[in-house]
This record gives C-alpha cells, structure tokens and sequence, in this order.
C-alpha cells in the first residue's frame, strides 16, 4: 500500500508510513515531555545555574567557577559528604556479598526456598521511612536491642551510642541498608544463578573440579552481569538514600553521616543557597556517572544489565 | 552417581538470616502492642500485658486518615499515568522510524539522570507550573520511567510477528491491534509496571518533603517522619504508627509476590 | 457465574474482605459511640456508696484535666454521657468515706460506651 492517489485533489490521505510517524510520535510524545521537564531540563538548569550566583529574587549573575571554587577549597562539609559518599558506595559488595551467598543457598534444591526467599526479600518493598525509625531504634543508646543482644553477651560493658558516636553512626546507617537491600540483591542474583545451566557443572565435576574451583571458574564469571547489575543499583540506592540518613541522622552527629545528597537538600532547602546546590549537585551526577563507568569496565565492558533492558 | 546432600546446615544458616531479617519486626510489633522497652531495661521477649491502645491514641492523634488518603490518590494518579503512558512509549519504539536510535540513545542517557540530581530545579519548575502542593504535582515526576518503558518494550517485541501480520490481513486498524492484540499480551509488563510504580510512588519521601507545603496534602511517609519529631519515641504510639504505615504495603507484597519479583526481575533500579 | 469467578482471584477477595471488615466496624462504631460510662462505686468493704462525687478526666495533649464529675446514686451506680475521649481516667471519693485510685480506662474508640467492670473502691487514707 503505498501513495494513495487523492480523488479530487482537496482531501490528502497520507502514506502509511507517514501516519505510523505521527502515531509513534504522538504516543512518545508524552513520556518525552516528562523527561525533558524532570530529568534533562533540570539537569542542565543545574549546569547552567553552578556558574552563577543566584537568590531568587536577583537576577542571576555569571561567576564562572566560583562555586566549585568554593566548594572545593572551602567547604569541609562537602569532603566531609564526599568522604561519607565514598564510604557508603565501598560497603555496597558487602551487601552483596552476603546476598550472593544467601542466594546459593537459596538456590540448592532445598524445601520451602519459596519460604525463604519471601522472608528475606520483604524488607525491600517497605517504605524506607519506616525501616529507618525501626533501626534507629534498633540501634539506640537505652533500649536498642543492638546494645541489649551485645551488653547480654558481654561483648561490652557500657552501651554504645551508635548514633551518636562519629565511628559508628555511617556504620550503623550502612547495616540498615544493607538490611533492607538484601532481599533485593538475592532476587537479582538468583534470576542469574537460575540462567547458568546444570550440565556445566556435572562436566566441571567429572573434569575433577571441586566445589571451590566450580564456583570460581563458572558461577562467578557467567554471574557477572547480575552482579553488576546489583553494584550499579546498590550504589544508587545507597548513595541516593536521602530517606534513610534524614529520618536515622538528620546527617549528624555533627557531619558524620551526612552524604552529598543530603548535603544538596540542606543547602537547597534549608540555606537556600541555590545555586551552591546546583554546584555540588553536578559534582554528584559525574561522581555516580564516574562510578558506574568504572564499574562498568571493572566487569569487563559491555554490563549485560543495558542488553538485558 | 546420587549425591547425599546433608541440607540442615543449609536449613539452619537460613533460619538464622531468617530471623535476622524478621527480628526488627517482631520487635516494633511488640512495642506497639505493649508499650514497654521503651525505658523498661531488660526488655522482654513477649510481650506483658499486650493492648491495642497506643493504635487508638495514634488515630485520634494524627490525621492517619488524610495522609493515608493522599498516599493513595498519589499513587492512583501515578498508576494510571505510568501504564498509559508508559504502553504508549514501549509500544512506540517498537516501530521503525526514522530518529528512533536517537530517541532511544535519550531515555537510555535519561536513565543515568537519578531524581536526586534534579530535586532543586524541579521543585522550581514545579512551582513556575503552579504545581506545588498538589496531587498532580507529588505525582508528576514519576508519570514515566524508562524502566517501564523498555519493560512494555520487551513485552510488545515479544508479540509474534505472525499475529500481527494476521491481525492486518484481517483489517484490523491500528488502534484495535493496540487495543485488542498486544495490550492483553502484556498483562504481565502492565502488572509490572502497576507494582513498580505503586511502589515508588507509595514509599516516596523526599519529593513529597520538598513540594508539600501544608500539613494537609502530607502523605504517608512524610507524615511518620514528622510523627516523629513531634512525638518522641516515648510510647508505643510511634511504633504502632510505624506498622500501621507498614501494613498496606506488606499486604500488598504478600498478595503480589510473584509478579513484584518478576518485575524486579525485569531489571528494575529506583527511578 | 463470571462474578462467582471473579471472586477466585485474590486481587478482588481481599479487598473485599478489607470492605466488608471496615464496613462493619464503622457500622458497629457509630451504634456504640454515644460516649456513656457507667458504673459503681462500693467502700472498703465491698458495699456500695451512694452519694459519692465520681470524676471524669480526659486526656489533653500531656496531662488529664477534669471534664465533668456526677454522684452516685443510691444504689451506688454512676452514669456520664458525652464522654468525647478515648483515654479517660475515673476516680471517686465521698467526704467521711475516703477516695478511690484514679482508674485509667482506655477506649477502642472515642465516646465508647463503657462500662466499668470492676467498682471504684474507697479508701481511707
């Protein structure tokens, strides 16, 4: 079906090919102006607004670098963030660790893995708002079960404030959210676990290999997207977990918890200070963006995780 | 050659992460039912004396009602966009045309943009909008994810080409085979993308923190948060708010396992 | 026969059943909200007083303050209406007969109608 010849020359029918155009456009048109309105157009706002200095109520001015001047070289704050950003990013292959061993257990051909799975994968779901309140209080100085299980065990004589003490309150956030991530990072690793087939094994075992070998030498590489797949989210979620810090720290005590993304907050929200935010908050974007690359390489290029979407 | 596997180590290390994870529950529901722990020292491991009256206090205490109402009016809005326009999208890209790399190269770049490097000039173009402080406006973000998107993407990709093709023969216009072909094929890409969205827009916190303005339009989660620096955790009432705030969402993950881990399945991150 | 079908799926049981719960329950709530508390008073030895000033206290915000007080009658029964609250306490006392503890009684729901199960005791002292 190609040209449709007009009848009378007034009414054009257009060609299919020109119809299935407007039709895909129209039905992108949408989901594109969400976007372009809440992830490109601020993004580049951002950019735009690092360079100069503006109150709402001015006129924005141009200062060049200042902001990332200031940032850098006067602001221990944001190293202080930074610091806290990288600590929270490098605790992410702990959780995954963890989760990769619960899923090969998890995995083997036991009864009611079904059970377990659910049991370890409900945290997941839940509003982090409510998983913060419950670990503050888990971890609290008087009557956190934290302290009760460790002082009952004699592993310490006086309670520890762990969300008060600037050694162990990042620690303390770090171990809610892997709390919480687990169930997430297993479910992840099981749907690759689940990919490798069983014959590799058998082969692997009749060539000699023992479990160890066999789990280096075939689970972990043919893992290896799911893996990054559970890095790139885990990284992510720790180093955006605005939830978690805000309603477990508030960023204290003092500065010790407080990571970049509640430092932008602060000082959007709090100070105002506007186009400072906007400073720190590209640094944030080419730290994540900066991250995921590295890991992305690390895993040996091409993740899996983009093919796989 | 069989293999006798001995399975109770296995059974026992997961029973202990087991209740690991389940442990902080029990715990705050038995806070919230007996009110002790909170100064008592040692605590106890059942609960004395159990109520359900500090679930009272915080009914009468806090407008759980309102928030638990703009929760869901959120989260219906959000729902209903995503699937609508998140169809539209998947189904887009399966056609050829001609900027369609191009298109594709933008959500996969938008998709590296986290929400949280945006939060200060969306507030700001939510206020220009005149948006602040409205449902549309708690909602509008999360309209469209590029998750979903390639979610129905995958799920119209894997309609037969053959089906189509016989729908067309048939004289089925575009819209029906839409409508009454490739939708019903996938169910399972729209309980995907209902779960996901349901599940962003229900526990989101700092989006609502930033563009709420009354106590009025607060939803569930930034009401707990204010809950507790208003109160602080000197009764049961937190704890019992706690689960309150948590049941919904439980409720629904015990209804909807399978296809909640499907979709996570699917390749899912947080927005 | 669809509908009976409809009902399999547990996408539509449950929240009907959540509907059917918290019909009824608002159901029974707005029979039994009239915010009545009754009950006796009876001295050291178990006999009931009559004439005894009960008072009602009502929790606001921190602290419980008096709402309303009535006095027994003959047979040693008390009855307040219009209780708003649903955390009250009750305490008794009668001139030469002493006074009672401030009994808490906790509600299940505002202006429940309660009745108290066991009589406030005077004492002396």
């Amino acid at each position: 079906m190609g040209l449709a010849k007009p009848a009378d020359g007034k009414r054009v029918v257009l060609r299919r090919s020109t119809r299935r155009a407007i039709l895909v456009w129209a039905f992108l048109a949408p989901s594109l102006l969400i976007f372009l309105l809440y992830r490109i157009l601020p993004l580049l706002w951002n950019v735009v607004l690092s360079f100069e200095a503006w109150s709402p109520l001015k006129p924005a001015v141009f200062i060049g670098l200042d902001n990332y001047q200031e940032m850098l070289f006067d602001d221990d704050v944001f190293w202080q963030a930074l610091w806290n950003t990288f600590g929270i990013i490098a605790s992410a292959p702990i959780g995954i660790a963890i989760a990769l061993g619960l899923a090969l257990l998890v995995h083997s051909n036991i009864r009611g893995r079904e059970v377990y799975r659910t049991i370890i994968f409900v945290s997941y779901p839940l509003m982090t708002v409510a998983v913060a309140i419950i670990w503050r209080w888990m971890f609290d100085e008087r009557v956190g079960l934290i302290n009760y299980a460790a002082r009952s065990l004699h592993l310490v004589d006086k309670p520890i404030p762990f969300l008060n003490s600037f050694t162990w309150a990042l620690p303390s956030v770090i171990a809610a959210n892997i709390w919480q991530m687990l169930g997430f990072y297993m479910v992840i690793i099981l749907s690759g676990l689940q990919t490798i087939p069983g014959n590799l094994y058998e082969a692997a075992g009749i060539d000699g290999a023992n479990a160890f070998h066999r789990f280096i030498r075939i689970t972990v590489p043919l893992l290896k997207p799911s893996l990054f797949l559970c890095f790139v989210i885990g990284m992510l979620n720790s180093v955006t977990s605005f939830d978690l810090i805000y309603v477990m720290t508030s960023g204290g005590p003092g500065r010790a918890t407080e990571i970049l993304i509640t430092y932008i907050y602060k000082l959007g929200f709090n100070e105002t200070r506007f186009d400072y935010a906007a400073a720190v908050t590209v640094t944030f974007f080419i730290l994540l963006l900066g991250i995921t690359y590295l890991a992305n390489r690390l895993s040996g290029g091409n993740a899996g995780a983009v093919e796989r979407e | 050659m069989m293999r006798q596997r001995r399975t109770w180590p296995i059974h026992l290390t997961l029973i202990a992460v087991s209740a690991v994870m389940l442990l902080p529950f029990y715990w705050v529901f038995k806070t919230s039912i007996s009110g002790e722990n909170i100064f008592s020292y040692p605590p106890n491991i059942i609960p004395r004396d159990p109520n359900p009256f500090y679930y009272v206090d915080v009914w009468y205490a806090i407008p759980f009602a309102r928030y638990f109402l703009n929760s869901v009016i959120v989260s219906a809005i959000t729902i209903t966009a995503n699937v609508v326009l998140n169809a539209m999208a998947g189904y887009a890209l399966t056609q050829n045309f001609r900027g369609k790399g191009f298109v594709l190269l933008l959500f996969l770049s938008c998709m590296m943009i986290p929400f949280q490097a945006t939060i200060i000039p969306a507030y700001l173009i939510t206020g220009k909008l005149g948006l602040l402080d409205s449902y549309l406006g708690l909602s509008l973000p999360l309209f469209s994810t590029i998750i979903c998107i390639f979610v129905y993407k995958a799920a119209f990709d894997a309609v037969p080409r053959s089906l189509i093709d016989a729908a067309r023969v048939d004289g089925l216009s575009q819209w029906t085979i839409i409508w009454r072909v490739m939708l019903p094929l996938a169910r399972s890409a729209t309980a995907t993308n209902v779960i996901l969205s349901f599940i962003w827009s229900w526990n989101n916190f700092m989006w609502p923190l930033i563009v709420t303005r009354t106590p009025e339009m607060q939803t569930l989660p930034l009401g707990l948060a204010r809950f507790l620096s208003y109160q602080e955790d000197s009764t049961g009432a937190l704890y019992a708010f706690c689960i309150m705030v948590l049941a919904p969402g439980l409720l629904l993950f015990l209804m909807a396992q399978k296809e909640f881990v499907q979709g996570l399945s699917a390749g899912a991150t947080k927005g | 026969m669809r509908a009976l079908f409809l009902l399999r799926n547990r996408f539509v049981w449950v929240p009907l059943v959540l509907f059917i719960v918290i019909a009824g329950w608002n159901a029974w709530v707005a029979t039994h909200d009239h915010g009545i508390i009754s009950g006796r008073v009876v001295d050291a030895d178990g006999k009931p007083v009559a004439g005894a000033t009960v008072h009602l206290w009502v929790f606001n915000f921190t602290t419980f303050v008096e709402k309303d007080s009535t006095t027994t009658a003959a047979d040693g029964s008390f009855r307040f209406t219009g209780n708003p609250s649903h955390n009250i306490q009750l305490s008794a006392d009668k001139a030469d007969a002493g006074r009672s503890d401030r009994i808490p009684v906790r509600l299940y729901f505002a202006s429940e109608d309660f009745v108290l199960a066991k009589p406030l005791r005077l004492e002396r002292g």
